[in-house]
């Protein structure tokens, strides 16, 4: 008994930070319970939320995961940056500062950018393309529960048994049980290939989606751009998760069952890892960027009211990022010794990848060029992504020169590039598509003002965290260093960047108080058309009902809605009553969350070697597999009277 | 379903029953992309393997343990049984459930015969003292095949309650979409075995040093 | 077709687009009194196999050459598969499947011929 403690608890997880998150997590849970209890709302949660199939409320659900993520991440970026402010501090210690930084990496790439972005995605995209659902209702629910749990046996492993601590890339031979013997690893491993699993499904489902249900009219080249960029990032993700979960899985048997691919003895080779890793994170960069390319093409329009221009140079450039992302992958290890060749191709390949995206960046300014410009919170987001991806651009192409390279590599010079990168790509079109889409989720804004002041924050924040980490890159400041010295002209940069921290984290707070104050007083929209837009999803109501549209729109144009409105259509757009059908509907199913339950069973289990538990999870895998095999009662037809009833209560039925 | 069934035989000669349902026919698109990646999943285990290949170490060497008999077996197992699942759409389309029920089961029996063989030859190649741990080859070897043997492995548990299945509905536009699908599977494996026994076998035993 | 997507029990399935996807199905399904094209594609595989495993037991060909060949019979082969048995062109409306299996083959070589590029400076891998 005192041993599984031990082992549960081992001194690592016994210190301050840990037991302020245990104190809190214990707290929150104890009050949620309390909370649901009191207000019976368990029964409530498990119909409507937990078993639920529907896109739009499991976009919801991905998004509150996404906000809870990042403000974990959050909070270890201020805990480093806290570390890092002062010369020789000792806030925390250099294993602790390892986990940090690990933990940090691993929830914002895999826990808070992706599901952000599959968030958006659920929600708008079926909208987008006037489709009732995703392809595969179940297997959407599957995939944000495996999400989920995957998340859950990463972050207690900061309480239980203790957090993994070789970065986010996980080299071995950091990794190597040998030298790694913690738990904490296991946690990485398991839980990224839990997610992992998610991840594909969600790839596939939404190709499927826009490639078998699209209303009709609306060929591939009158599709919005944002379904465009979700498709080829579903490509991305089929092709790249499968190098990810075999580095992953293969560390995972070194480690557990004693193969010898990646360790020092044994004819092991650990920078096998590092190649298939990378195969994955490479394009991985992509699969979080793209879809946000996307989201600035709707917002852009909206908000300059034209349409996006050279939509066809737009689609080809997407086209072209995507499959030249596969063909750089080594420029994250130059520093390797594959030798000139090797390294002339990728670099010469990297520095390709530059041409298309500048392409899109002339766009969305020549698409803002003679607008009428709306700065709501959305465009500013937007408007703070160009010069913020500028350059993180042109700094990644000065990475891509080899030479360059060998003197930057791991330095802050090579973190302040992809901070540009992931915040001023990624976290800014996520956040701009949060403030676009809300009403469509809600039903009502969120405040702009607030907005405002948020977007001012976190911009400020992120150029005064960031420029200067530029410069102590090229000072010779090294990433993953716990503490420096003084007197090395890093001291007062490092002020400076973590001042610029907490004023990001002052923006996010703002946020979630945008947030709460908006749910009780925030504008509601009943128009369902809140910023005059240009796609199919602004044509039904906020939020959209349960089978999103009572009719199939008929496509003639890009921009659909905006077509409808122009040639007068849209009154024409009011559903006929008779022409309402029965729409085939996916029932709502326990099996996802259970899935999901039986995996987080296993992936506990083979944490800590305990296989009676981890045998258990997988008679509950197998279990949920064999209900679904024989389960063929998943769908039903919605009566027509309903969807009367709904459509004439928002006003929409036609007489 | 039955609405559905009916559209089938309106279009019946237009359309093979799997992809009579507009939905199911939509599942059949995505298990194709479902394909794709595990193409993917298995490019990157033979990528592995191609780079560790020669990585022995103390380990056992392809010499020593390949021999031709076991490869054969194997192989024409194999081959036969995707034969026979080929057989059994064949019959699913004709709208034979006999035929088709019969032919899935020797499939099935096919597929036990492979993955018995393969055990046996695992279990052979570590009573020699190759496991795994001994060589960076040795990993790749066992996890390449033994990943392969798993699929084939899933793909007959897959197929038992698929029997039960259309034993229980017969064949309807969801039961055949189902079997298609399975089907789709199972001769993906064979050309995943067929580039196995190329690749990892036949490619290291053309030095002339298998006696 | 018409008077079939009137009575179309998937609402959301609409009309014209269904027809097209109907119409555009390759017709390769019709069954036949025998299974001629599976059976001579069994024969076929047979075929290729034993060729490979002849060439590779006598020797014929200097290992290197040997390796080429046996991977262009195993390429054949996989597109027998691909023809005969898993149907490749068929299916409602454009077959996707064709454009991202390519892909995916294509994205396979490269990942295993270029991971072998790449690691080929460590000694060992040729």
């Amino acid at each position: 008994m005192s041993h599984i403690i031990a082992e549960l608890f081992p001194p690592s997880t016994l210190r301050l930070f840990e037991l302020i998150a245990d104190v809190l997590i214990v707290l929150t849970t104890v009050s949620i319970v309390g909370v649901l209890t009191y207000t019976k709302k368990w029964v409530w949660l498990w119909r409507e939320w937990l078993t639920s199939v529907d896109h739009k409320r499991i976009g919801i659900m991905y998004l509150i995961a996404a906000l809870v993520m990042l403000f974990r991440g959050g909070v270890d970026a201020l805990l480093l940056r806290t570390q890092l402010a002062f010369p020789n501090n000792h806030f925390l210690g250099p294993e602790h500062y390892d986990e940090i930084f690990t933990t940090h990496g691993t929830i914002m790439i895999f826990f808070m950018a992706m599901p952000f972005l599959f968030a958006l995605f659920n929600v708008a995209v079926p909208l987008m393309i006037g489709a009732r659902d995703v392809a595969f209702p179940r297997l959407n629910a599957v995939s944000f529960w495996l999400f989920a749990f995957g998340a859950l046996l990463l972050n207690i492993s900061f309480v239980i048994g203790g957090s993994p601590n070789a970065g986010w890339t996980a080299y071995p031979p950091l990794t190597e049980l040998r030298f790694n013997p913690s738990v904490g690893e296991n946690y990485y491993f398991l839980s990224l290939l839990i997610a992992g699993i998610g991840t594909t499904i969600t790839g596939i489902n939404f190709m499927v989606t826009i490639l078998r249900m699209r209303a009709p009219g609306m060929t591939l080249m009158k599709m919005p751009m944002f379904v465009w960029t979700v498709l080829v990032t579903g490509a991305l993700i089929i092709f790249a998760f499968p190098p990810l979960t075999v580095s992953l899985a293969l560390t995972l048997f070194d480690r557990l069952f004693g193969s010898s691919f990646f360790t020092l003895g044994h004819g092991g080779m650990p920078m096998m890892f590092v190649n298939l890793f990378w195969l994955f994170g490479h394009p991985e960069v992509y699969i979080v960027v793209l879809p946000a390319f996307g989201i600035f093409s709707e917002v852009v329009p909206v908000f300059s009211d034209k349409k996006l221009y050279g939509y066809p140079i737009m689609v080809a450039s997407v086209l072209a990022i995507t499959v030249l992302s596969y063909g750089v992958w080594v420029h994250h290890f130059f520093t390797m010794g594959a030798g000139p060749g090797v390294n002339a191709f990728f670099g010469v390949s990297t520095m390709l990848i530059a041409i298309p995206t500048g392409v899109k960046i002339f766009n969305w300014v020549l698409t803002m060029w003679g607008g009428r410009i709306r700065f709501t919170v959305a465009m500013l987001w937007q408007l703070a992504f160009i010069p913020a991806f500028l350059i993180a651009g042109a700094t990644g192409v000065l990475l891509a020169t080899v030479p360059v390279d060998y003197q930057m590599h791991n330095s802050y010079f090579l973190i302040a590039h992809f901070h540009f990168a992931l915040i001023g790509g990624t976290v800014f079109g996520v956040l701009s598509g949060m403030y676009y889409w809300w009403p469509k989720m809600f039903g009502y804004m969120l405040n702009e003002r607030q907005g405002k002041v948020a977007f001012w924050l976190f911009f400020i924040g992120f150029l005064v965290t960031f420029v200067p980490q530029y410069m102590l890159g090229l000072e010779g400041m090294t990433r993953r260093m716990y503490t420096y010295p003084p007197g090395l002209g890093w001291s007062s940069l490092n002020l400076v960047s973590t001042i610029g921290a907490f004023t990001q984290g002052a923006g996010f707070l703002v946020i979630v108080y945008n947030v709460l104050w908006s749910m009780r007083y925030g504008e509601r929209d009943l128009t369902g058309d809140p910023w005059n837009g240009r796609t199919l999803e602004w044509s039904i109501p906020s939020p959209a009902p349960e089978y999103n549209f009572a009719i199939v729109p008929v496509v003639h144009d890009r921009d659909a809605w905006w077509d409808m409105k122009q040639s007068g259509k849209s009154e024409a757009f009011k559903v006929k009553s008779s022409a309402i059908r029965p729409v085939h509907m996916p029932k709502r199913s326990a099996m996802p969350f259970l899935l999901g339950l039986s995996f987080f069973v296993v992936g506990f289990g083979m944490t800590f070697s305990w296989w009676v538990i981890a045998i258990i999870g997988g008679l509950g895998v197998l279990a949920s597999l064999l209900y679904g095999a024989f389960d063929y009662d998943d769908f039903e037809e919605l009566d027509p009277e309903v969807i009367r009833r709904t459509e004439a209560g928002l006003g929409r039925l036609q007489a | 379903m039955s609405q559905a069934v009916r559209r089938y035989e309106e279009t019946e000669q237009h359309l093979p029953i799997e992809f009579a349902d507009y939905h199911e026919s939509v599942k059949i698109t995505g298990f194709w992309f479902f394909l794709a990646t595990d193409l993917l999943l298995f490019a990157s285990l033979f990528g592995t393997f191609a780079v560790m290949r020669f990585d022995f170490a103390q380990g056992a060497t392809p010499a020593q343990l390949f021999h031709y008999g076991p490869l054969i077996l194997e192989t024409l197992l194999l081959l036969t049984s995707s034969f026979t699942c080929g057989l059994a759409i064949y019959q699913m389309r004709r709208n034979n459930q006999k035929g088709m029920l019969m032919w899935l089961i020797v499939t099935i029996l096919l597929g036990m015969g492979f993955v018995g063989t393969e055990v046996h030859e695992f279990v052979s190649y570590v009573g020699m003292g190759a496991t795994w741990h001994k060589s960076g080859f040795l990993s790749a070897f066992f996890t390449l095949v033994g990943t392969h043997g798993a699929h084939v492995t899933v793909g007959i548990l897959w197929a038992l309650t698929l029997v039960v299945q259309l034993v229980q509905r017969g064949i309807t536009p969801r039961t055949s979409r189902k079997l298609f699908t399975f089907a789709l599977y199972w001769h993906f494996l064979d050309i995943v075995w067929v580039f196995i026994f190329s690749f990892v076998y036949l490619s290291s035993m053309t030095g002339g040093r298998i006696a | 077709m018409a008077h079939l997507s009137n009575q179309s029990h998937h609402a959301e399935t609409p009309d014209h687009e269904d027809r097209i996807e109907i119409g555009s199905l390759t017709p390769h399904f019709q069954a036949h009194g025998f299974p001629w094209k599976q059976v001579l594609g069994y024969v076929a595989s047979l075929l290729l196999t034993a060729l490979a495993f002849v060439l590779v037991m006598n020797h014929v060909l200097p290992p290197t050459a040997l390796i080429a060949v046996i991977l262009v019979l195993a390429v054949l082969q996989a597109m027998l598969q691909l023809g005969v048995f898993m149907h490749l062109r068929e299916s409602r409306g454009s077959a996707w499947q064709v454009i991202v299996l390519g892909l995916g083959f294509f994205m396979a070589a490269g990942l295993i011929i270029a991971s072998v590029w790449i690691m080929m400076f460590k000694a060992g891998v040729s």
